[in-house]
């Protein structure tokens, strides 16, 4: 019971600051405003609509993410909350756990908020809903598992500048992970610098493959038929295992680093 | 460890390391303590002596660098153990977009209660504890004497036998002390164990059944309060009437100083033995003594005797000292 506890405690947190509120209308907001752009575009409205919309739940779930999750630990011990739950039969772990799920739901709330009013929007506007649409918030969500976790885990060692700072970081780093490994493998690179070439391999090796998890212009493409997959369910489900992996991989790295923590 | 002890902890050790090119400091010493079951127990010692530090150890919230701990027999490693503690830090801070209610209801789960049984004792408590006009109001609006007796509270909600309580007096006004003094004492009454560290001495002093007084990490006293306040004489004033400023005797090596204060003459000396000798002096120059008053060492002297700063050497090896409570004696001349 203690971690959904912890966890309802945090999305109450959550739900109680004016951070998601801003941020969700903003995301809404962006949506809205598609439509617009697709009209002063030429052709393929529905197209842009669909391409901006999606991109507008994606930045704005990340951001959600970082700024609420990269302060979730930190303000714990900065203003002494975590005294009074820690000296309860409270495992240190079992507080990491329920703020992340705490924090994932408050994530998935906002992902669920935004998503209707994009495929609601769609949908008023005449388009079809597709499988691929879906697949690509699935795939947004599976990615922002990650995107939570290295916020929980800097959030676990760091102040909240410096977490989001790391987290907007690999944030953006984890989509560029495909030219990472491409750079290093050049030949030019090869026999100039060989060094670098290892450091980005390593960089390939450690970065979350964000990438994986963005099917938006695969999605965007097969609007046309509602029942088109952006991409086979074999991938969705190899992604999904990937992205679980590696969150849990950053919340046991973040539990290394708490364990043990003097507060 | 034996089942009296309600706390118990071995050679208890506690080093930081701050990082490069500086000093390690040492939070706690070797500590070794005993808290009987049932009692209510002062933790004594100057800032920076290390209550907080042992405190933090016994709840989890730091680990010790060497030495083991118990309470109510379970190992302090284990989350299990803290069933058995309610633990309110000092100025404690809850989560400001709660009301006491959920606030209460949020530790209450914690604590592993079920939904009627929290919701029961938190309006037992919210009532009890005089909050139930803002029982509504979000936390942040919250004064600090409320805080505190929420954090009480919180530290109660699940009634557990062992109450640990860091400063939980600090900042109160004296209605406010008075409040969390008797709660104190209503939580000896249901045989709950209250262990807290406080920087109050008389507080201290009007409800605790033993105390322990650390310095630089180290226990330098602990005892009974009625073994460690024995009645050590520091003063004995005496006032006599019918003798003007003019007419008193001198009395050179047995005052430590007089005053005469328009009515009555003053005499203050260091012993008992020099009382006698004052009295007889004074009644012999025809005064009439109309109060002769000891003062006994009080907690807050012998808490300095003890903690007598960067000399704790000869302050170890006081356990089970005299000491003294302040008790005065006050004695009508037969002469008239």
């Amino acid at each position: 019971m203690i971690v959904p506890t912890l966890a309802m405690n945090t999305f109450r947190e959550a739900v109680r600051d004016k951070i998601l509120y801003v941020l969700t209308i903003f995301g809404v907001l962006m949506i809205l405003v598609s439509r617009a752009i697709g009209y002063v575009s030429f052709g393929g409205e529905m197209k842009i609509m669909t391409d901006i919309g999606l991109a507008s739940i994606w930045i704005f779930s990340g951001m959600v993410a970082i700024f609420i999750g990269t302060g979730l630990i930190y303000k714990e011990i900065d203003k002494r909350t975590i005294y009074t739950i820690l000296s309860k039969p409270t495992e240190r772990w079992q507080f990491l756990a329920g703020k992340y799920l705490g924090l994932l739901l408050t994530t998935a709330v906002n992902m669920a908020l935004l998503s209707a009013a994009f495929l609601g929007y769609l949908w008023l506007c005449g388009a079809y809903i597709s499988i691929a649409l879906v697949q690509a918030l699935f795939l947004t969500f599976i990615e922002m598992t990650i995107v939570t976790a290295v916020a929980i885990f800097f959030s676990s060692a760091s102040t909240p500048i410096l977490s989001a700072i790391f987290t907007t970081i690999i944030f953006f780093a984890g989509q560029m992970t495909k030219w990472v490994v491409d750079l290093g493998d050049s030949q030019e690179l090869k026999q100039s610098a060989p060094w670098v070439g290892k450091l980005l391999y390593g960089a390939y090796l450690v970065l979350p493959n964000l990438h994986n998890f963005n099917i938006r212009q695969e999605a965007v493409l097969a609007t046309h038929d509602s029942m088109a997959l952006a991409i086979p369910m074999n991938e969705m489900w190899a992604c999904t295992i990937y992205g679980m992996s590696y969150a849990l991989a950053m919340l046991l790295a973040a539990h290394l680093l708490f364990s043990r923590r003097n507060l | 460890m034996p089942e009296s002890d309600a706390i118990r902890t071995e050679g208890l050790r506690m080093v930081y390391n701050p990082g490069l090119f500086q000093a390690r400091k040492v939070g706690l010493d070797g500590l070794d303590l005993d808290v009987p079951r049932g009692s209510i127990y002062g933790y004594l010692g100057q800032n920076g002596a290390g209550k907080t530090t042992t405190i933090k150890v016994l709840v989890g919230l730091q680990f010790p660098t060497a030495g083991k701990a118990w309470i109510m027999g379970g190992d302090i490693h284990d989350a299990r153990s803290r069933r058995n503690v309610g633990f309110m830090p000092e100025n404690p801070y809850f989560y400001e977009y709660l009301n006491a209610r959920e606030a209460l209801d949020f530790y209450g789960k914690l604590s592993g209660m079920d939904r009627a049984a929290r919701l029961r004792r938190a309006d037992e408590l919210i009532s009890e504890f005089g909050l139930s006009n803002a029982k509504t109001t979000l936390l942040r609006n919250y004064s600090k004497g409320m805080r505190q007796r929420l954090g009480l509270a919180q530290a109660i909600i699940h009634n557990p036998p062992l109450v640990i309580l860091d400063e939980p007096m600090s900042g109160l006004d004296p209605l406010g002390r008075r409040d969390i003094r008797n709660v104190i004492l209503s939580l000896r009454d249901r045989k709950q164990t209250v262990f807290f560290s406080s920087h109050i001495l008389s507080d201290v002093e009007e409800i605790c059944d033993r105390v322990c007084v650390i310095h630089q990490g180290k226990k330098v006293a602990e005892g009974p309060l009625a073994s460690l306040l024995t009645g050590r004489v520091l003063e004995v004033k005496l006032s006599v009437s019918g003798l003007p400023a003019e007419k008193a005797p001198k009395l050179d090596g047995i005052a430590r100083r007089t005053w005469h204060d328009g009515q009555l003459l003053h005499v203050v000396v260091d012993s008992d033995e020099k009382a006698q000798a004052a009295k007889a002096a004074l009644e012999g120059a025809g005064g009439i003594l109309r109060a002769m008053e000891q003062h006994k060492e009080s907690l807050e002297e012998y808490f300095v005797r003890v903690t007598n700063a960067g000399q704790p050497a000869a302050a170890a090896s006081v356990t089970i000292a005299p000491a003294m409570t302040a008790e005065t004696v006050t004695s009508e001349s037969k002469k008239g």
